[in-house]
């Protein structure tokens, strides 16, 4: 047996012993009822922000501001990525091949029911458990499947392109960074939403700007994670000889 | 007492963990390795915040309304699990996500560079530099 392995069982038994002697000894309260502010957030969720689902309402209403830069580091990260990674896309033409036809097939299908899943759970982010980040991220999950599969020269020659991505992307912030400002025409503050938005239109609940913003940030998400997922599936081969070093 | 050993355990448990990724990030060879530690540790951070919004009730629901009237707000109330915490795990994944695959570019990168993902030698090689045990 290796010393490392050695180490690390001594570690964990050590973990176990330290937590049964401070149970023994201490004996601590353990919390049996939710926290003041964990229940300020169930109680006024519907009343404040007409949405029945208390996470959706914390990211984008009582801490909306907070997201808006989260998704804004988001989209830096994977720009910079991109920078890192520049990259012509004639090295990606050379793959073009891709799997078999009964692989191609299936992954139709397959990746056709996971964006319909994605879908609902991007639209219906406001009234149950889900929003843009998960549906956004499923919708990556699909298109990282057809990646391999298709190969990223067939992609690219049937017209997406990681720029089109990108652009994608930054159209949905700026929709995302529009939505959120438009309060503040009317003298309100910025990321309102209930004194603003309605919280429903022709008997649908939309809650008002929350399911704007699920839709825009899972496009966006969704098309930040696509790029990036093409640009990491460029061969090995592609660069020997090329312009890196 | 069975209820205060699990909450201590759990604590402890993600004390190892958090441990052990840090070991895994100084001391790694690999860059690879060093990320993968990395992405635990994140993970253990997320667990951490979970477990803080964390109490004991039976049967716990998930903090969502059933209709649009707000009915079976006492029952929420007293069953619901912590949804603050939910709400910056939530985030907190995506961001790790694109951050990991900032990382992950810059390892491709210097792998491209140096030939290697041993950490050592990408220095020696991109720097001149000798690095010393």
């Amino acid at each position: 047996m290796s010393r490392r392995i050695l180490v690390l069982m001594l570690l964990f038994s050590a973990t176990l012993i330290v937590s049964f002697t401070a149970t023994i000894i201490l004996n601590p309260a353990t919390p049996s009822e939710l926290k003041e502010l964990a229940k300020y957030y169930v109680l006024n969720t519907i009343n404040e922000t007409a949405s029945p689902e208390a996470v959706t309402a914390i990211v984008w209403d009582y801490r909306g501001l907070d997201t808006i830069y989260e998704t804004l580091v988001l989209y830096l990260a994977i720009v910079g990525g991109l920078a890192i990674f520049k990259m012509s896309e004639e090295a990606l033409l050379k793959t073009r091949i891709g799997l078999t036809l009964l692989t191609k097939t299936s992954t139709k299908i397959i990746a056709l029911l996971i964006t319909s899943i994605a879908a609902a759970i991007a639209f219906h982010g406001h009234l149950s458990p889900g929003g843009g980040f998960p549906g956004g991220s499923a919708v990556a999950v699909a298109s990282m499947i057809i990646i391999p599969v298709f190969a990223a020269g067939t992609l690219i020659e049937k017209g997406i392109s990681s720029t089109k991505l990108v652009a994608i992307r930054g159209a949905a912030l700026t929709a995302l960074g529009l939505v959120a400002l438009l309060p503040v025409v009317r003298g309100l503050e910025i990321v309102t939403n209930q004194k603003f938005y309605p919280a429903s239109i022709l008997g649908l609940p939309i809650s008002g700007s929350l399911s704007l913003y699920n839709l825009l940030e899972s496009l966006a998400v969704a098309s930040g994670f696509t790029a990036v997922a093409l640009y990491l599936s460029i061969p090995e081969e592609a660069y020997k000889g090329g312009s890196s070093a | 007492m069975l209820e205060a050993l699990t909450y201590i355990l759990i604590i402890a448990i993600l004390g190892l963990n958090a441990l052990v990724s840090i070991y895994g990030i100084i001391y790694g060879r690999s860059l690879v390795k060093k990320l993968i530690s990395l992405t635990i540790l994140s993970d253990t951070v997320l667990v951490a915040v979970i477990f803080a919004g964390f109490y004991y009730a039976y049967p716990i629901v998930p903090p969502v309304y059933q209709d649009l009237a707000g009915t079976g707000r006492e029952f929420l109330v007293k069953h619901a699990s912590d949804p603050l915490p939910q709400a910056l795990v939530l985030t907190g994944i995506v961001i790790g996500l694109a951050v990991n695959a900032l990382i992950a570019f810059g390892i491709i990168q210097a792998y491209r560079l140096a030939k290697t993902t041993d950490a050592r030698k990408v220095v020696e090689t991109l720097s001149g530099v000798e690095v010393t045990e």
